[in-house]
């Protein structure tokens, strides 16, 4: 039902692609080397490596010189500086990329080259590629998983519907839809873990905002409700889960035990629902995202009731029972 | 059908958390569950139906049960509010 799909490693040629505009990356050797593959979100800034301490050098990682490395290589004596960059490119470096526009020393051109390890440059600043970088690489090596259910954006709330085939999640996301709610995914939504503490779901590329209803057949919830009906992503609040009614298992009545479900390692909310003929389940739906809305915001309605009862009886006292 | 009288010895009394068990047991059987006080009686397995007798700690509460199961019902109920003291002190 669920498979783990971290992804393990990017080519430096992706890389280029992916970030070429908005980094503004260019190429200062050849593209020799391009298939050389990043496994790390770190970058690292190989100042003290090029000082001579290579001990701890994390070279695996994309390496970012900005004015202070390529500066300290022109303070370098020729056969110094040549001694430097042969023994810092003798490692495995993935790429190396030059802020500020800086230009590489010619040495270190010939090298690379000789070495297959492509050089890039930017303009933007060490700072500004350090921020930029992070965010694609941490989008791109988050742990993800695709997981068979359908993804509602609830007044509001990332509401995930879960439960066997052919209990109505799909059925259910439509109703929501008709009723104004917006679509993310249906069937299978890739779930990643955005933030420590965040859930992100999104349509599979290749399905998008296809959905398949049976006795109606595959049905393209765009074109059939407009642009206002979807959304590309949104983070997971919630996870309503359907199940058939069984009488044997305790459902819960007051609203004062919640419970939860762990996913890439994050608590999310979860509400177990079970379906009985003739339940509007979608009016319930509606009303589990406005509770989560409210217990958001500390209103925990259940347990203000249940507080303000107590203090009732306390102040009432016991009266007999004269029927 | 028989009749008890039970007494809620639990110091909070029967707020959310105990109606929501005895709701709970009183919907395993089929018998209809009655619970009253005051001479207001209420259905057994309706959550707000309970929570609406403010049933606090020392009150005498009527337990009316009607069905083909309703001594083991009865035994349950009786058992949570007065042994058991709905696992509560």
């Amino acid at each position: 039902m669920e498979i783990q799909s971290p992804v393990a490693s990017i080519t430096v040629e992706k890389l280029f692609e992916d970030n070429s505009e908005e980094a503004s990356l260019q190429i200062i050797n050849s593209k020799n080397g391009f298939n050389r593959e990043i496994r790390e979100r770190e970058l690292n800034r190989p100042g003290l490596a090029l000082s001579g301490f290579v001990e701890l050098f994390t070279y695996w990682r994309i390496q970012i010189m900005g004015n202070t490395e390529v500066g300290y290589l022109n303070t370098l004596f020729e056969a110094e500086r040549l001694q430097t960059i042969q023994r810092v490119l003798g490692f495995d470096l993935p790429c190396i990329i030059f802020t500020n526009s800086n230009k590489p020393p010619g040495e270190m051109i010939e090298i690379a080259n000789r070495n297959d390890i492509p050089l890039l440059s930017t303009p933007l600043s060490t700072t500004a590629l350090t921020h930029h970088l992070s965010e694609y690489l941490n989008a791109i090596f988050a742990p993800q998983l695709i997981l068979h259910g359908s993804l509602v954006d609830v007044h509001g709330v990332g509401m995930l519907i879960t439960g066997e085939s052919a209990i109505g999640k799909s059925e259910m996301a439509l109703d929501l839809i008709e009723r104004g709610h917006q679509l993310v995914a249906d069937d299978v939504v890739t779930i990643t873990r955005a933030g420590r503490n965040r859930l992100e779901g999104a349509p599979s590329d290749l399905l998008m905002h296809h959905m398949e209803i049976r006795g109606l057949g595959i049905i393209d919830v765009r074109r059939m409700f407009g642009i206002r009906a979807i959304r590309g992503k949104k983070q997971i609040q919630i996870i309503l889960h359907l199940e058939r009614f069984n009488a044997i298992r305790e459902y819960e009545r007051t609203g004062m035990d919640e419970g939860w479900r762990d996913l890439l390692g994050v608590r999310i909310p979860m509400v177990v629902l079970p379906i009985l003929p003739g339940k509007n389940l979608t009016v319930i739906a509606e009303g589990v995202a406005l509770n989560h809305k409210l217990k958001q915001l500390g209103e925990n309605a259940a347990k203000d009731f249940d507080d303000w009862l107590i203090s009732r009886m306390k102040k009432d006292p016991p009266t007999r029972d004269d029927t | 059908m028989i009749n008890r009288t039970v007494t809620i010895r639990n110091q909070l009394g029967i707020h959310a958390r105990p109606a929501g068990q005895f709701v709970r047991i009183a919907s395993q059987y089929k018998s209809f569950v009655y619970i009253g006080k005051n001479g207001k009686e209420v259905n057994g397995k309706s959550i707000m139906g309970v929570l609406m007798l403010a049933a606090g700690f020392g009150t005498e509460l009527n337990l009316r049960v009607e069905g083909e199961d309703e001594e083991a019902a009865m035994a349950a109920l009786v058992d949570l509010i007065e042994n058991k003291k709905f696992d509560e002190e």
